[in-house]
């Protein structure tokens, strides 16, 4: 086990304070100038079933919630005999073989043998401060950080800032806290771990708060949703933040609603998003294709679970790629982003409002609920902003068309309240002014050039598509190819199976569709390739092998959890061995 | 008077009842003093959805049923716009309905004016929500076995501020209601008799030159809601036209402080380290 490194797990019910226990920890380890990563297995209940939240913290980059499990706080029987039953696999998640800090009121479970039993009478030391139960989550997570030794203040701030200040409540919390880490390092002592933070703080966010943060940074005036798992977080974000930026946000009576809103605004001249996952994005399908034929610009967060219907609505899977790009009838320009952290969710989301506004179609913000609802620490952002504001017609132009055919298939947009440019944007197939050509009399020769002119925007995009970016591919003989947030676990499995003398790397798709042609080239000449998709069919590998003929090995999950790197490696070495 | 003549000629069948109403909205926003930049005209799929292609406006034409959603938002962004969400009685009162419910209820600052003629006409003669019982069409060839529903009384329920009646025979009329909610803070919203020519052999102009009545030449209070609901469901040999229900209450950009300001205008955010703190 990596002695600059902690995995720590609170396990419970749903209602037991599990996802703010491990947001106080994650957060004093990102304080410290620790790396973090965290992970949250969650059920669709609101109280009860069984729920556990996960960190991950070192003084290296950590990029997904690791292998291991050194720290479990067990809020019931149920958890505690969970997280230390080595039968018991859920996810891929590992048992623990560090210490197990739990109520002394818990009685009667197996004790395994490998790992350290610390009973705690966490409710009596809770109760001397409050009659709140939910104050003696805080006496364990005191307790993590005296059998850490780190800096019992820097909890104490972490605390009050979850409390609300210095108020009662906040101090009975710090208290309680602080005799948490006086009595387990009296009773049980310390670890011989030391985790040494850079000293300077880092951002502990998740990817949907960073996808509205890169949203507002590049210009967003106006987002329209419906609440869905995994896409509220996006949502959550700019409500509570939409005085401060300004950012007009409305919930809508159907995601209908919400995507026809979006592309109303983005017509009339603001920036405006709408996003879902899969079962909303469905009824959104049918206005895609008319953003794409009025040629409106349009950015879709998609946030993708387990499918199909309503599969598993608390759950991660990269099963929507099929149904976005073949969203809406006829053929028409999009593009499809897939970010692979929360970091890059940042610059993407900003990127993906700029290439809406300039090529006037979709473009899709493809993530899932693993990457919307985890976090991880990021050291910088470059809040900047990257605005490309694409040009419109002032008024002033000599016989404006709207649909002007040009080299690049980009007509200027005219936006109303302009004087002089009143026309017509519709849906029925039109010739450059906007007038219509479906009715009285279709015109095949204007249908064809205006099919033509739309989709050349994606030749002219194409031409600038940034390259798909790699993981030790120079030297590369096997090669992974992945796409969005599962990043973190195949780089992670590619310096395991490095390790062991393998020469792979990684293939990192962040730009789905259209399939960039590089990947022909990074594939080319390479003993195995392996793609690896949080799905069952293998959706990236069934495009791009119908789009540049590449194809390869299959590594799927589709259990609703997302990879661990060290079973993965174990997997990814299997398939090379065959 | 501001020109408001398309250069597309529309191809309603002669005598459609949509042509009345492509007088009466361009009279009505010249007459306002609205310049055709500043009008937009949002509409769905249906004959009557075709309005934006003739008119020299700002022309929003979407999909079936969605003109509302896409309405509002357009104001939200601009409110120094004058939006018009234009459509059938098929378009709005099927796909459309829980449009009309939502925007009514948010008081949205736009005016909804529905050409209902009780039949679908661009998809050739199918009974639509607004049909009544027993109506013969392709799709009832042994009369239409559903009641037809109330729009009217739907959009009072829904708590729309402003209600009105028109009949595409009276063009008069018609323009003067639409000056009426156009000029109305709030959500109006209009059900216009638009007779169909061809596939509606019911309720033709002369069924309803022998049944409407002006409500303004009767004593009838338009601050009260309930007489409005008694007056929406008058249907038989009598049948009002006018203003049936109108108040005046606050609209979205009075309550949402990111709305005070005209959206278009403010200036995009400047991010500082402050605003990411939080995550620190």
């Amino acid at each position: 086990m990596d002695s600059n490194e902690v995995i720590i797990r609170v396990g419970g019910a749903a209602g037991d304070g599990v996802q703010s226990a491990g947001l106080i920890i994650a957060k004093v380890f990102s304080r410290n100038g620790l790396h973090t990563n965290t992970y949250n297995y969650y059920q669709s209940i609101i109280r009860g079933g069984q729920s556990w939240y996960q960190i991950r913290a070192s003084s290296h980059v950590v990029k997904n919630q690791g292998d291991g499990l050194d720290i479990l706080i067990a809020l019931n029987k149920d958890a505690l005999e969970r997280h230390t039953n080595p039968d018991i696999n859920e996810g891929g998640a590992s048992p623990l073989n560090g210490i197990a800090i739990y109520d002394s009121s818990i009685s009667g479970f197996t004790k395994h043998e490998g790992m350290k039993f610390c009973e705690m009478p966490l409710s009596e030391i809770a109760q001397k401060y409050s009659k709140n139960t939910l104050l003696k989550n805080t006496v364990a997570i005191g307790a993590v950080f005296g059998y850490l030794s780190m800096d019992f203040e820097i909890l104490a701030g972490v605390i009050r800032d979850q409390f609300g200040g210095k108020g009662k409540i906040a101090e009975q919390n710090v208290e309680a806290a602080r005799e948490g880490y006086g009595h387990f390092v009296e009773k049980y002592g310390k670890s011989s771990k030391t985790l040494t933070g850079s000293g300077k703080k880092y951002y502990l966010i998740s990817g949907g708060e960073s996808a509205g943060l890169g949203a507002i940074r590049n210009g967003l005036k106006a987002y329209f949703g419906y609440p869905m798992t995994p896409a509220s977080s996006i949502i959550h974000y700019l409500a509570s933040h939409s005085k401060d930026f300004k950012v007009f946000v409305k919930i809508t009576e159907d995601e209908i609603s919400a995507i026809t809103m979006a592309i109303g605004a983005n017509y009339a001249g603001i920036r405006a998003m709408t996003g879902s996952s899969g079962g909303g994005f469905a009824l959104m399908t049918e206005a895609v294709g008319m953003a794409a034929e009025m040629e409106i610009p349009i950015v879709i967060y998609e946030a993708q679970r387990a499918g199909p219907s309503t599969g598993l609505p608390t759950k991660t899977e990269q099963g929507d790629l099929l149904q976005v790009i073949g969203a809406s009838q006829g053929d028409f320009p999009k593009a499809i982003f897939s970010p692979r952290n929360v970091e890059e969710t940042y610059y993407m989301t900003g990127e993906a409002l700029n290439l809406a506004e300039k090529y006037q179609m979709p473009v899709f913000l493809m993530v899932d609920l693993y990457l919307a609802e985890h976090y991880e620490t990021v050291e910088k952002f470059n809040l900047e902003p990257d605005m490309k504001k694409a040009p419109l017609a002032t008024g002033d132009e000599k016989d404006y068309k709207r649909y002007q055919f040009t080299k690049d298939g980009i007509s200027l947009r005219a936006i109303p309240g302009t004087k002089n440019l009143m026309h017509n944007e519709d849906s029925d197939e039109h010739d450059e002014k906007g007038d219509v050509v479906s009715d009285a009399v279709t015109d095949p020769q204007i249908r064809i050039r205006i099919m033509e002119k739309r989709m050349k925007k994606l030749d002219t995009y194409m031409k600038e598509i940034t390259p798909t970016p790699t993981y030790k591919m120079d030297d590369a003989e096997y090669a992974v190819v992945l796409w969005g947030s599962t990043q973190g676990a195949v780089e992670e499995a590619v310096d395991l199976l490095r390790k062991k003398g393998i020469k792979i790397g990684a293939i990192e798709v962040n730009k789905p569709f259209p399939v960039n042609p590089d990947i022909a080239k990074l594939t080319k000449g390479k003993k195995k390739v392996i793609f690896v998709e949080n799905n069952y069919t293998g959706q990236l590998r069934r495009i791009i092998s119908s789009e540049i003929q590449v194809t390869g090995d299959l590594i799927t999950k589709y259990d609703g959890e997302c990879f661990y790197p060290g079973a993965l490696a174990n997997e990814i070495e299997a398939r090379i061995k065959e | 008077m501001a020109d408001y003549k398309g250069s597309v000629k529309a191809d309603w069948c002669p005598g459609c009842g949509n042509f009345a109403q492509l007088s009466a909205i361009p009279m009505a926003l010249s007459q306002l003093g609205i310049a055709p930049e500043n009008s937009v005209i949002v509409s769905g799929i249906g004959c009557s959805s075709n309005m934006p292609e003739y008119m020299r406006a700002y022309g929003f034409h979407g999909i079936h049923g969605r003109s509302l959603p896409a309405a509002q938002a357009i104001k939200w962004a601009n409110k120094e716009l004058t939006v018009i969400a234009y459509g059938g009685d098929g378009d709005g009162y099927n796909e459309g309905t829980q449009h009309l419910y939502h925007g009514a209820r948010r008081n949205s600052d736009i005016t909804y004016i529905v050409s209902d003629n009780q039949i679908f006409g661009l998809t050739t003669g199918q009974a639509s929500p607004t049909s009544r019982l027993g109506m013969k069409t392709k799709t009832t060839p042994d009369g239409n076995l559903e009641p037809p529903i109330n729009p009217l009384s739907m959009a009072l329920s829904a708590g729309a501020t402003f209600v009105a009646r028109e009949f595409s025979g009276d063009v008069k009329h018609l323009v003067e209601t639409i000056k009426k909610a156009i000029q109305h803070k709030g959500f109006s919203f209009i059900d216009v008799f638009s007779p169909c020519v061809t596939y509606n052999k019911d309720n033709t102009y002369d069924f309803f030159r022998e049944r409407v009545y002006k409500l303004e030449d009767q004593k009838h209070d338009t601050s009260d809601i309930m007489a409005a609901f008694a007056k929406a469901a008058e249907w038989g040999d009598k049948i009002p036209i006018g203003i049936l229900y109108q108040r005046e209450d606050k609209i979205l950009s009075d309550v949402d402080p990111v709305l005070h300001e005209n959206l278009i205008s403010t200036p995009v955010k400047k991010l500082v380290p402050a605003d990411i703190e939080e995550f620190l």
